[in-house]
């Protein structure tokens, strides 16, 4: 067609934007958030059976700062939510946030004065995973459609988030 | 220590279990104006909160009732006039409960336990839910201590004489006791499809949403 | 103001206030021969440093405000609730078979023994008695849980300590106990199994095989944890001589489980309070006299041996019979089997009551909606937690929902004892201190 009929083997053409977002979605490094039930099954999906290593996101970074992804696992009380939204507040720009269970994604089976009714009223979510608690092969699916989803974001709505 | 028997349900770990109808007369003999009873093959000892923490020791020193533990710490709000339990009779057809009291009542269990004797017994304790106080117990057992801040926290009792006596499970600056009667329970009400609410469970009235 | 230079210096653990410092005379030196002493003496306050709830390390949201001295603990205190879920009030506005599905979520990593407590309460308020083979069975999955329990303890441990193999083991052997559970209940976790009057339904064909195989399997895995761990060097230091209790602080603060028997008292609710069968098996209580962190250890490993026998039994005498009390008031009618698309409402199940028996379906429909109602009183039942005493006080008023029900877990008492065991230690052993107190902040917080 153009340019690339002319190139020699083994060098791809690609636009910065592909680029990075592809670089961003192999290696998004999760915070450690667990909270209650759903932190064990999120333990699960990173132990020895459901691996998510196979997706370069087997470090999760206890520091904040260093991490990329924040999967809010398990039930987040009044009491919490502060210290919920200093986390997101710490973590460096690009960041996205995975809400894992039912109770982070709103309530759940809680439905009364103790728990913040859904984690999107503190921080904006990127990924809804239902379940109480998700098997991990869902929590694996809801992290690889937000894969799919960082590799089709553009800079400007990145941007449009900070 | 001396020689430890595995416990078995007639045998604590050094001695041979004292009978619950034992411990009620040994109990009522050193304070006679404790009412007890038996019910489900459990006694529980009505004691009047300015002798509880004698009660106490006398649990936990005497040889034969040998407390050494302070298992548990509830309370439980039995609020005055008139209880509605039941609030969905609307939809069902279910009978509406109500329960009715004359005075608002706190009630505060403590299950001491004996390790060496092995047996446990209730000691209950009641305050008037209006200015609920009782002697901390933290001396007796250091263990009372997280246990009478959840009820502080929950119920409202204040615990003279309790080193640290603040909210524990909730925040800090919560206002309200949760766990009474007439603290809602706070849940929000949830929208499906086709504009229909569904109101928190101690507010429902379900046939306002079928219609 | 004067000091003797050849005075003993003081490192390593210390435990005494300010006071002792006030009492000591300081004298400086410009060579600089004295840095041990001019920091001790410009030092005058302790350091307030906080492992907030966020921590790779403490085991949950857990918030420890430490108080040091260097770096030498003099206070730790505990600060909880950020879990807390108000389950207790919850239960108060649903049927009391609902209640099971709350309470599974207390205590997470033994979900089954929130359940059984509760619906041994429920039952005892009813008074009614549960089948054998309901007993048996759930005799059989609660030691499955405690195992499964233990070995999350060791991992996350484990983990703690920087031992990310055990991690890896702990979690690969407990996917095979979820197997398990997945094909009784149909959940991995929070399974709403274990019911007031026996069980939601009865386990399934291969139940037995299933647990045999496990049995196999698991003996060989906690020797390979063993040789791991047990004469492991950096194991052995960090846990030895850390966090020791003795029997009668255990007693003061309400301390039961794997740390009374570590302290050396061979409590164990299941054979002092024999519940749901278990005096008819024969087990033996692992007790440990040094009451380190070592010993809990040791004690929770030889538990899980020790479970494996009673699992072993239970499923050699496993009887035959109903799951459900024969009570239809009572008993949970629904009936759920393995259909084309997945585990489903029965369909003989359904045509009886939709075709055959209108009595059948009124009651189905009355048991499930409303629920059954339970006489007034008040019962304490205790069980042995992998944690400790799991006791639940409910009171019921006659209704069809509990009118209370106070749930005292393990974890919430066995957490004071953290102040305690890590006075005098370094801020590392504060991390096995916690780790080794096995708490679940689900139990905490309720």
């Amino acid at each position: 067609m153009g340019l690339e009929s002319k190139l020699p083997n083994g060098i791809l053409l690609t636009n910065v934007e592909k680029f990075v977002n592809y670089s961003r979605s192999t290696s998004l490094w999760p915070a450690t958030f667990g909270l209650a039930c759903c932190a064990i099954e999120m333990m699960t999906s990173g132990a020895a059976r459901h691996d998510i290593s196979r997706f370069g996101m087997e470090v999760f970074r206890a520091s904040p700062r260093q991490a990329d992804l924040m999967i809010v696992a398990g039930r987040v009380s009044n009491k919490m939510a502060p210290v919920l939204r200093r986390i997101y507040d710490q973590m460096a720009d690009p960041k996205w946030v995975l809400s894992m269970g039912v109770c982070a994604t709103s309530g759940g089976m809680f439905n009364n004065y103790a728990l913040v009714q859904g984690v999107d009223h503190i921080v904006p979510v990127d990924m809804y995973v239902p379940g109480c608690p998700p098997r991990p092969e869902m929590l694996i699916d809801g992290i690889l459609k937000l894969h799919e989803k960082i590799r089709n974001e553009t800079f400007a709505e990145q941007g449009a988030k900070a | 220590m001396s020689e430890l028997y595995v416990p078995s349900p007639t045998h604590g770990l050094t001695g041979e279990s004292v009978s619950l109808q034992d411990i009620e007369a040994r109990v009522l003999d050193a304070f006679p104006e404790i009412t007890a009873d038996v019910v489900r093959d459990e006694l529980t000892l009505h004691v009047a909160p300015d002798q509880l923490v004698e009660v106490m020791t006398f649990c936990r020193d005497d040889e034969q009732l040998s407390c050494e533990l302070l298992a548990d710490l509830a309370g439980i709000h039995w609020p005055a006039g008139d209880h509605i339990i039941e609030r969905q009779a609307s939809t069902t057809g279910w009978p509406e409960y109500r329960t009715s009291r004359e005075h608002g009542a706190i009630e505060v269990n403590y299950i001491l336990r004996s390790v060496t004797r092995n047996h446990w017994f209730r000691l209950s304790v009641a305050t008037p839910d209006d200015d609920p106080r009782l002697p901390s117990v933290t001396d007796i057992y250091k263990t009372a201590n997280f246990h009478e801040r959840e009820v502080y926290d929950f119920f409202g009792v204040e615990f003279t004489g309790h080193p640290d006596l603040t909210r524990i499970l909730m925040p800090d600056d919560w206002l309200g006791h949760p766990h009474r009667k007439d603290y809602p329970l706070g849940g929000v009400e949830v929208d499906y499809k086709n504009d229909k609410f569904i109101p928190p469970p101690d507010q429902r009235d379900l046939r306002e949403v079928v219609d | 103001m004067a000091i003797d230079p050849n005075a003993e210096t003081r490192t390593g653990r210390r435990g005494r206030g300010a006071d002792a410092k006030r009492d000591r005379e300081v004298e400086l030196y410009v060579e600089g021969a004295d840095w041990e002493t001019v920091v001790d003496a410009v030092e005058d306050e302790t350091l307030t440093v906080n492992m907030g709830p966020q921590h790779p390390s403490t085991h949950g949201v857990l918030r420890l405000v430490l108080e040091l001295d260097g770096e030498v603990v003099n206070k730790l205190t505990p600060i909880i609730g950020y879990l807390h879920t108000g389950i207790e009030k919850s239960a108060e506005f649903r049927p009391w078979v609902q209640g099971t599905t709350f309470v599974t979520r207390m205590d997470y990593l033994s979900p089954l023994f929130n359940e059984a407590a509760y619906s041994m309460g429920v039952e005892k308020l009813l008074d009614i008695e549960v089948p054998e083979r309901a007993q048996a069975a759930r005799v059989i999955l609660l030691e499955f849980n405690r195992i499964a329990s233990h070995l999350v303890w060791l991992a996350t441990g484990g983990m703690e300590l920087g031992s990310t193999t055990m991690m890896v083991f702990g979690f690969r052997e407990r996917e095979h106990i979820l197997d398990l559970f997945e094909s009784q209940s149909g959940l991995r976790m929070n399974h709403a199994y274990i019911r007031p009057g026996g069980l939601a339904q009865d386990v399934t064909d291969d139940f037995v095989q299933r647990c045999e195989t496990l049995l196999e399997l698991l003996p060989r895995k906690i020797a390979e944890y063993e040789d791991l761990l047990l004469r492991n060097p950096i194991w052995n230091d960090r846990l030895r001589d850390v966090g020791h209790i003795d029997a009668q602080t255990c007693y003061d603060y309400g301390i039961t489980g794997p740390l009374l028997r570590a302290a050396g008292v061979p409590w164990d609710l299941r054979k002092s309070n024999p519940y749901s069968g278990y005096e008819q098996y024969d087990f033996d209580i692992p007790t440990e006299s040094a009451g380190d962190c070592f010993a809990r250890f040791l004690v929770r490993i030889e538990e899980m041996r020790q479970s494996m026998r009673i699992i072993r039994q239970a499923l050699d005498t496993l009887p035959g019979g109903p799951v459900m009390v024969a009570d239809k008031r009572i008993a949970w009618p629904s009936q759920q089997s393995l259909g084309p698309d997945g585990i489903g409402n029965d369909p003989e199940y359904i045509r009886h009551i939709m075709g055959e028996s209108m009595e059948a379906l009124i009651n189905h429909f009355k048991l499930v909606t409303q629920g059954f109602t339970v006489p007034a009183g008040q019962v304490y039942v205790p069980i042995e937690s992998p944690r400790g005493e799991l006791g639940y006080a409910m009171t019921s008023t006659g209704t069809n929902k509990p009118y209370r029900v106070h749930v005292r877990d393990p974890s919430f008492v066995n957490l004071q004892a953290a102040d305690v065991m890590s006075r005098g230690h370094m801020v590392s052993d504060v991390v096995v201190v916690v780790a080794s107190l096995d708490p679940v902040m689900g139990g905490v917080d309720r």
